[in-house]
């Protein structure tokens, strides 16, 4: 990363190597840990002191912050919100805190108002609009 | 922010579990792939470590000299989770002081949160003390917060990343008050 000083995610400033890897929603990562979980408790008999603090302490998270549960809506929040020209990180954001309203959006990713980028008020309300559908028919 | 990376890795596998079996041995392989990604716990490049998806790729393994160990190279993929600065993220209450809250947040144990950076919320003290604001909106144990990251610490010899939150800017502070009180329920 270039500066530690500079890095700022509500600007977009969190390094070359995080912009393009992928992240994930707190959704998505609740299904792929409940998943090993549900393997470990076939083979052990005490799972969860098979895994780490770390696994543990996030499972609980995610479980508490997942909007989506059922696993087609969280392929659907992420298809819907592909379709809207976002970096994976504004993607995932909106994913996890699923804002209300426009103005909401945009504060909590402050970089799509940003200079050169096509984002307008209907496109981010018609996204929303999508979102809370999934919501109402999961 | 939950990420997903894909990294190499030397796995060691000792001679004796060795074997013949090509299956036995992509089964010591990823065993010890993960004992070492779970005692890892976290880094200060990619974060804590949470879970291994996928073993992507099993290289030529290597006998080394001195004990016999062989070491095979791997990559995997996995996921971490890394706070960034200015990210925006939901933490849950667990301890509240008089000069601030401390806030849970996936694995991290401590994001701080101080009164100077909540200028709308007062200290109420009590057998449990809470935050108030002039709105009656409560931060108390439990209560799930809605915080800006504004630094972040990684400590080296604890393995492990401090965080100092801020509710100043739209749209930040409690979601859900948490406790006994309040009628506002979570998603």
């Amino acid at each position: 990363m270039s500066g530690e000083e500079e890095e700022n995610a509500a600007e977009l400033k969190i390094g070359d190597e995080f912009l393009k890897a992928k992240c994930l929603m707190n959704c998505e990562v609740s299904l792929i840990l409940e998943h090993k979980f549900e393997q470990l408790q076939q083979v052990s008999e005490d799972p969860m002191n098979q895994v780490s603090q770390v696994f543990e302490k996030s499972l609980q998270y995610v479980k508490r912050f997942s909007r989506y549960k059922n696993p087609d809506a969280v392929r659907q929040v992420r298809e819907i919100l592909s379709r809207h020209q976002l970096t994976e990180f504004e993607l995932c954001v909106l994913g996890n805190l699923c804002p209300e309203t426009v103005e909401e959006a945009v504060a909590m990713i402050p970089s799509v108002k940003t200079k050169g980028r096509a984002h307008n008020d209907a496109a981010i309300q018609k996204m929303l609009d999508d979102l809370s559908l999934v919501k109402r028919f999961e | 922010m939950f990420l997903k990376v894909q990294l190499p890795w030397n796995v060691m596998i000792p001679a004796e579990n060795m074997d013949a079996k090509g299956l036995m041995l992509k089964r010591a392989i990823l065993i010890q792939l993960l004992d070492a990604f779970a005692s890892k716990k976290a880094t200060n490049e990619l974060g804590y470590y949470l879970a291994v998806t996928t073993l992507d790729k099993i290289g030529e393994g290597k006998i080394r000299e001195h004990t016999g160990e062989v070491m095979f190279p791997v990559v995997f993929s996995g996921i971490t989770f890394k706070i960034f600065k200015g990210e925006i993220l939901h933490g849950v209450v667990h301890k509240v002081l008089k000069h601030g809250v401390f806030l849970r947040c996936g694995p991290i144990e401590n994001v701080y949160l101080s009164y100077a950076k909540m200028p709308d919320y007062k200290y109420v003290p009590g057998e449990n003390g809470i935050f108030m604001s002039e709105k009656m909106s409560r931060i108390q144990v439990e209560s799930t917060v809605r915080f800006v990251v504004i630094a972040i610490k990684w400590m080296e010899a604890e393995r492990e990343f401090q965080a100092l939150a801020s509710l100043e800017g739209d749209y930040l502070g409690p979601i859900s008050e948490g406790g006994d009180v309040g009628p506002m329920s979570e998603e």
